[in-house]
């Protein structure tokens, strides 16, 4: 007999008790334990609008994020601006569209802000994120990022 | 988000702003630490705030499907009667709160839990504001037989001890209750605010989303600082323990659970479409949530005890000591933390004074009992006169001289009413202003 396990994914906001799984995604992907930069983190987008930042959550357990930030006046960018700053999927629950449904929650309530555009930064060693991105709607911006080293 | 704010009328902002003078007085502590603690965050705003867009449909109970209700006597009677009670409640949590905060604010040992814990005094300082709001928009005279003015001026005389709800009568004990606090009750206000947000009565459900964003943080100020204190713990630093922690837990965790009623109430509250659970759904997700909350604080415990652990390592590892009480690797069960039983040391609702360990022990003697509790709560709060009155309670309790329901009616029995501004005994809180009428509440919209 063959049993058919149904899977129940969800797409909520963040909260605080979110941090553990949160990190331990980070761990997964970058391989650090880093619970300080995510607690600090993590509190400034709860302070924010909680609701700009979304968890994907399968059968219950957290395995994706997407956290945003609404701002205006940065970078001689006077519209109000979506930033999407945090993104994160568990390599074991990649490849089923909880990036797209994170998105598509994330931008909703960034509109529903008043926002007018949605931007980010990508490394430009992460193929799969700019992939993601372009699949997503995301286009080359006519801004380019410029960094110097100190010291 | 879409938002109104407005301010109340001048002598209701002024008696407000006259309340925190004496009982919040490190409120002008905030502005001048907001650009260091909270860079880029829109300034605090002493204002009630309206979120815009909520839906004109009734979502539960009889009257499902028709408009939202704008007046109370739009409500009818009854329920009109029963959501002021609910506006009351809210109104004493939130002043309650802030007198309970202000004792041990100043001795917190990091200066960020400290103007966290302040930010989250002046947000409830303006959730406080927003129910008065909702109390002197509207003519609540045909079920409250008071005037507005007579219904703020008891909202702002009560006291740690005369409010409302248990939890809000009890004293906190050092700044670890600042913290626990933050953590466990403030997130039954999380409950009862995501509840509410389905209310019949539009102004009160538009009043819920503002809340609820900043309720977000006030369970963040509770959490995060519990998560580096035991990692610190975890590290052997003997200015913070777990079972300091615990401790707090379990003074807590009891209060919380009251918090939502009865168990076998709430139908009320549904029907009339003020809230979408019953008590008893409501107060069992919250029990879940707050043992989430103690699971991932172990996890974090753990980890930094046994860093080679991956998460789902250590969090098995925990759930595996606490169900064998085992020991691992120089970690025991006493080391982490528990979610004590849900009919550990109550005093309202079902389980009302029915003698239950926190590990769910039960106890036919009061002494016995009592040792029980002064073994698993804070000393300081032992010797309270809260807990004096408890135990004597309880003791009229199981020697048959008084009923359950009569005990529980007794509590709390500190009762210190206010009335007066401590100014004067004369002068009171809201202050007619004779030579003006009063200016009309004004509105600005807000992004």
């Amino acid at each position: 007999m063959v049993s058919a396990i149904v899977e129940q994914i969800a797409i909520r906001p963040l909260t605080e008790l979110d941090i553990s799984r949160v990190v331990a995604i980070d761990e997964r992907l970058s391989g650090v334990y880093r619970p300080e930069v995510w607690e600090r983190r993590i509190v400034y987008y709860l302070r924010r609008d909680p609701d700009s930042c979304q968890v994907a959550e399968v059968n219950g357990k957290v395995v994706g994020f997407m956290f945003a930030d609404v701002r205006g006046g940065e970078f001689g960018l006077e519209e109000t601006t979506g930033w999407i700053e945090r993104f994160g999927v568990d390599p074991d629950y990649q490849g089923r569209s909880l990036g797209r449904k994170l998105f598509d929650a994330v931008v909703l309530h960034l509109k529903q802000s008043g926002a007018t555009t949605v931007r980010t930064l990508v490394d430009q060693k992460d193929r799969d994120l700019a992939t993601f991105l372009r699949a997503v709607g995301f286009q080359d911006a006519p801004l380019t990022a410029l960094e110097m080293r100190l010291g | 988000m879409n938002v109104e704010q407005t301010t109340l009328p001048k002598k209701y902002h002024d008696a407000v702003l006259h309340w925190q003078r004496h009982n919040f007085p490190d409120y002008g502590l905030l502005p001048e630490n907001w650009q260091k603690y909270f860079p880029s965050d829109p300034e605090f705003c002493l204002c009630a705030k309206m979120e815009i867009g909520m839906g004109e449909t009734i979502e539960v109970g009889e009257h499902k499907g028709e408009k939202r209700r704008e007046t109370p006597d739009q409500l009818g009677e009854e329920p009109a009667k029963h959501l002021l009670a609910i506006i009351r409640a809210q109104a004493s949590t939130e002043f309650g709160s802030i007198q309970q905060h202000e004792g041990t604010l100043a001795r917190a040992q990091d200066e960020e839990d400290k103007i966290w814990v302040l930010r989250v005094m002046a947000e409830e300082l303006r959730h406080g504001y927003q129910m008065l709001h909702l109390l002197v928009s509207q003519d609540w005279s045909h079920v409250s037989g008071q005037k507005a003015e007579e219904m703020v001026e008891e909202i702002l005389s009560m006291k740690t001890g005369s409010h409302v709800l248990d939890a809000f009568n009890v004293e906190y004990d050092s700044f670890v209750d600042n913290v626990v606090f933050a953590a466990v009750i403030d997130r039954v206000g999380k409950y009862q605010l995501s509840m509410q947000r389905v209310c019949s009565y539009r102004p009160f459900a538009a009043s819920m989303p503002p809340m609820l964003r900043e309720e977000a943080f006030h369970l963040a100020a509770g959490v995060v600082p519990l998560r580096r204190w035991v990692q610190r713990a975890a590290e052997g630093n003997a200015l913070i323990s777990m079972a300091a922690i615990q401790k707090a837990f379990n003074k807590w965790m009891p209060r919380g659970l009251e918090m939502f009623g009865h168990e076998k109430g709430g139908d009320s509250n549904v029907r009339f479409g003020f809230k979408n659970l019953r008590n008893a759904e409501a107060q069992n997700q919250y029990f879940e949530e707050c043992g989430r909350m103690i699971a991932d604080l172990n996890q974090r415990y753990i980890r930094a005890r046994l860093p080679q652990l991956s998460p789902q390592e250590a969090e098995d590892l925990a759930e595996r000591l606490i169900r064998e009480s085992g020991r691992h690797d120089g970690i025991s069960a006493a080391d982490l933390l528990r979610i004590p039983d849900m009919r550990f040391f109550r005093r309202k609702g079902e389980p009302a004074f029915t003698m239950v360990g926190s590990r769910s022990e039960t106890f036919d003697d009061v002494e016995e009992y009592t040792r029980h509790l002064a073994a698993n709560l804070p000393d300081a709060y032992m010797h309270s006169r809260d807990m004096k009155q408890y135990v004597e309670t309880l003791r009229q309790v199981v020697s048959g001289q008084i009923a359950v329901d009569q005990a529980i009616k007794k509590m709390p029995t500190l009762k210190r009413v206010g009335g007066a501004c401590p100014c004067s005994r004369s002068v009171r809180w809201v202050i007619e202003e004779p030579t003006a009428a009063p200016a009309p509440g004004t509105t600005q919209p807000a992004a």
